[in-house]
């Protein structure tokens, strides 16, 4: 008896990483899992990895016709959704002096037009007490110097589930913000990088708990916040980091 | 197989509302639960409304002497403590204008000097990844006009869960702020029946009360391996108040 039997969710940006290892989860606990990559390959070695009820949409959350297709798709074949986690977002470095056009219009687009329109697209599918969790990141709490870009991206995400739990309480729809801290992911490469570059541990460095995270600890928070026992839970962060935002 | 199988754990303040609810919910999670309470026939009734493995003692978390029995107790019971909620505390209904020295005292004797103490005095019993849940409240995030004194407290809760988790990251032991919003329990029932439902600054997204009982999943969730990850961090369990 899985936590999320006959239950119905999206993970976009599913392919990898925290996307990939919540879709794991929550498949494990019973839902059937739309996940979405923006490569055809990447969703289909996806869907073929996990066990349950997983099925894979190629698409750009950025691109509007894109996410209209998956929502249409979804709602022919399952008819509503009780989960969304809105994950699909990339980081990078832009330093400001050197932050291009396109370094910034990327990002945004992603990480705050395409997630806005996947919550605002999924809307008519949401039933009654869905939970919507936007991934954010202590980086959207405390800024991240040399990411000031994507730090941004996160700290909207963030004040979303502030507005949209109000917007949407009524229809008793809960919307939270996970905020990760460091985990190992393939997208945290270039972090790594600067942890030894920089010399020290990351005990030293950021993060109290002297390691990065698993993907499978946010997917437990996302779990968490997926599910009943956060039923009373809404407008705010869960913070998944290692105590690293108390050090900023 | 619950969760906490084989886990010992402490509630302080157990003997209604959230403190009650959590203690049966880690029980019921399999831990051994010892809890606490002011009143020795509180505390009987309690262990007795509990299913599980559950060990009652009686003394005021704000009476340091208290306290090295409470651990002294846990220690030849039990021999070390996984989990400590550390929840006894109280409130008044008091404007600034008319707190007394005593409501102060009272007040921040039991929500913070008694907080700090219990978890100073249940350190040498906790092993490495033990999980220590600190009961703030949002009224520690954004005050609480007529409720100034136990806001502060609140306040002060959530900063220790800072500093501690710093202090105690080296053992791996997490330390993290449960802050409730308005919870339907006899502590809320007094103050609205006191304060009038009109006092609640602003109405509730989620249009209703919580129960303890969510307060309660939400402290399971902090206890377990679930947020192994977690530490120094606020979890707010307030229906979308605190927005």
């Amino acid at each position: 008896m899985g936590q999320l039997d006959g239950q119905i969710a999206l993970v976009t940006g599913g392919t990898a990483g925290i996307g990939l290892a919540t879709a794991r989860r929550l498949a494990a606990e019973g839902a059937t899992v739309y996940l979405t990559g923006r490569r055809q390959d990447k969703v289909d070695a996806a869907v073929a990895g996990l066990p349950g009820d997983v099925r894979g949409v190629a698409g750009d959350v950025a691109d509007l016709g894109d996410l209209d297709q998956l929502i249409a798709g979804i709602r022919d074949e399952a008819g509503r959704l009780d989960v969304v986690v809105a994950n699909a977002g990339g980081g990078g470095w832009a330093n400001l002096a050197d932050a291009t056009e396109q370094d910034f219009d990327e990002k945004f687009d992603i990480n705050v037009k395409g997630l806005f329109f996947t919550v605002q697209k999924a809307l008519p599918l949401l039933t009654e007490g869905a939970s919507v969790i936007l991934m954010s990141s202590v980086a959207g709490i405390n800024g991240s110097p040399r990411m000031s870009i994507y730090a941004a991206t996160k700290a909207a995400i963030r004040n979303f589930a502030r507005s949209w739990a109000l917007e949407l309480a009524p229809r008793g729809i809960r919307v939270t913000a996970l905020c990760p801290g460091p985990v190992d992911t393939p997208s945290l490469g270039g972090f790594r990088e600067q942890f030894e570059k920089d010399g020290a541990s990351e005990r030293d460095v950021a993060v109290p708990l002297g390691r990065l995270g698993d993907a499978e600890d946010v997917a437990a928070a996302a779990l968490f916040l997926a599910t009943a026992p956060s039923s009373f839970v809404t407008g705010s962060d869960l913070i998944v980091d290692g105590g690293m935002a108390v050090r900023a | 197989m619950g969760q906490l199988d084989g886990k010992v754990a402490l509630v302080t303040g157990a003997t209604a509302g959230i403190g009650l609810a959590t203690a049966r919910r880690l029980a019921t999670e399999g831990a051994t639960v010892h809890i606490t309470g002011r009143r020795k026939d509180k505390v009987d009734d309690a262990v007795a409304d509990i299913t599980g493995d559950v060990h009652g003692f009686t003394g005021d978390v704000a009476d340091l002497g208290s306290l090295d029995r409470l651990f002294a107790a846990i220690e030849e019971r039990s021999g070390r403590l996984d989990v400590v909620v550390a929840n006894a505390g109280s409130g008044d209904l008091l404007s600034l204008a008319d707190v007394t020295e005593q409501n102060y005292d009272d007040t921040f004797d039991a929500n913070v000097k008694g907080l700090f103490f219990t978890v100073q005095k249940a350190l040498p019993l906790l092993p490495d990844g033990a999980s220590i849940i600190l009961m703030s409240s949002i009224a520690g995030i954004n005050g609480q006009p007529g409720m100034s004194v136990y806001a502060a407290t609140k306040a002060s809760i959530r900063n220790f869960a800072r500093s501690w988790a710093l202090e105690l990251a080296p053992r791996d032991i997490r330390v993290t702020a449960l802050c409730p919003g308005p919870v339907d329990t006899p502590g809320m029932a007094n103050f609205l029946q006191r304060a009038g439902s009109s006092s609640l600054d602003s109405p509730i997204p989620l249009g209703r009360l919580g129960t303890p009982e969510e307060i309660a999943s939400a402290a399971l969730f902090l206890a377990s391996a679930e947020s192994s990850f977690m530490t120094g961090s606020d979890l707010l369990v307030d229906g979308g108040a605190a927005v």
